[in-house]
């Protein structure tokens, strides 16, 4: 647990290193959204290549760029088996039981792992070449317009950024009372689920007490200072988006477009 | 509940956001305790029950969408759906204890926790049926990933929520909701 899972910052200089996390957050969802729209085999060539350009630009090793799906060979069979098997359709090729395979069961498969698969790889790109505390200004510079349907936002950015700063701590603290339920025999390897469950509740409950006392805590030094709300707090940085941001910008809604003018 | 000042309920929902992203990662080890365990979601229940429907509902949205930009749990494939499911959690759990009052505390708490996870799960099968897996989803389906593959998930937040805000209480950490009959 020290060291995060798939999609962890790796620190570089590469063009979507240096993109505002602002203009990737909305790439991704654009491309997202290109991805999902894709409707023939040249929508996915498409988006395909337009990621395979990504990861060239990302400068990252091609092996940490795929390795969220590295590790879910097994989901994606999973789904591909259901959307294949259940999806039913004209021409069926076998059927036992309520099991059917058609043509049109193995495409929306092979369309469903697609999707999944694309997606993976874009969100990986984003948060291995955005630092977490980038994400989330970049979130609360993204969900200001909301102030206008009465969302606060500036404390939804605080409560967001206090979350992020309470991240390692809890980690650390976990890591301590899982070293100390291991000690005290807690078996959460075990292959029975009766005692996995088991292990799982002495490591929960504290967990959540030593967070709670620690949320008391900052909560407490932060009235005692006279804190009220975040309405009207100031930033040090006010970066406006550049020139290359827009171009990215620009080239995804591109994509996103001509996926449109693609769909059969 | 009414005693916890808007700074306390801010904070609170921070460290629960912050739970949303430690406690998977925590579980990464075990095997299949994602599934099994659903760990995201008791912090979220415990927001909406503690800090209210607003602050169910910002954990239930900011929790996933942190873990899945931060950690890539969950994969953002299955993003939106799980979004859809903890928000509805966290929104029904809040808006729950805040109209139920039995002058019992567990029985606020179980009736708040059953309506919500039944809730999320519908909300979610809803998402998932029109939006999500259009025309590719179907009731055994949604039996199958809501009920059957995460039962223990579901005796496990219905043993461990009540008994965390509980233990929050006896520990002063939080206020007493019926401190007459403390």
């Amino acid at each position: 647990m020290r060291s995060l899972p798939t999609g962890q910052y790796i620190p570089g200089h590469s063009f979507l290193h240096r993109l505002d996390a602002r203009a990737k957050i909305l790439c991704l969802f654009i491309l997202m959204a290109a991805v999902i729209g894709a409707a023939s085999l040249w929508g996915y060539a498409l988006v395909l290549v337009a990621i395979a350009l990504l990861v060239l630009l990302s400068r990252l090793p091609l092996r940490s760029a795929v390795a969220p799906v590295r590790g879910v060979y097994w989901f994606l069979l999973v789904i591909f088996l259901m959307n294949t098997l259940f999806f039913g359709g004209e021409d069926v090729l076998a059927s036992w039981g309520i099991f059917q395979i058609a043509p049109a069961g193995i495409k929306q498969g092979f369309r469903v792992v697609g999707n999944v698969v694309l997606i993976l790889i874009l969100g990986n790109l984003l948060t291995m070449t955005t630092l977490p505390t980038q994400v989330t200004t970049a979130l609360a510079s993204l969900i200001k317009p909301l102030k206008f349907i009465g969302v606060p936002t500036e404390d939804v950015a605080l409560i967001i950024s206090i979350a992020l700063h309470f991240i390692p701590t809890f980690m650390e603290e976990t890591e301590l009372i899982k070293m100390a339920q291991i000690a005290r025999g807690a078996r959460f390897e075990s292959r029975k689920l009766s005692e996995r469950a088991a292990s799982f509740i002495p490591l929960v409950v504290p967990v959540f007490i030593s967070a709670f006392r620690r949320a008391d805590a900052l909560a407490l030094a932060m009235e005692a200072r006279g804190y009220r709300n975040a309405k009207n707090r100031t930033k040090r940085e006010k970066a406006p988006l550049v020139a290359g941001d827009y171009c990215a910008l620009m080239v995804c809604a591109l994509i996103c477009l001509v996926q449109i003018f693609l769909r059969p | 509940m009414s005693k916890l000042s808007s700074v306390k309920r801010s904070i609170i929902t921070a460290a629960c956001i912050g739970l949303c992203v430690v406690l998977p990662m925590a579980f990464h080890a075990i095997p299949n305790a994602g599934t099994l365990f659903s760990p995201m979601h008791i912090p979220v229940l415990l927001a909406g029950l503690i800090c209210g429907w607003s602050f169910g509902l910002l954990c239930g949205l900011a929790g996933p969408l942190l873990s899945a930009l931060i950690t890539g749990m969950p994969p953002l494939a299955y993003l939106p759906s799980m979004l859809v499911e903890l928000a509805a959690y966290g929104l029904v759990c809040g808006l729950m204890f805040e109209l139920v009052r039995t002058e019992k505390l567990y029985a606020d708490l179980y009736i708040s926790l059953v309506v919500a996870l039944l809730a999320g799960r519908i909300v979610a099968g809803i998402a998932k049926a029109l939006l999500f897996s259009a025309g590719s989803y179907s009731l055994a389906a949604w039996t199958t990933s809501y009920f059957v593959l995460t039962w223990p998930a579901i005796v496990i937040q219905l043993a461990l929520v009540p008994a965390i805000v509980a233990a929050l209480m006896k520990a002063k950490l939080i206020p007493e909701r019926y401190p007459a009959a403390a």
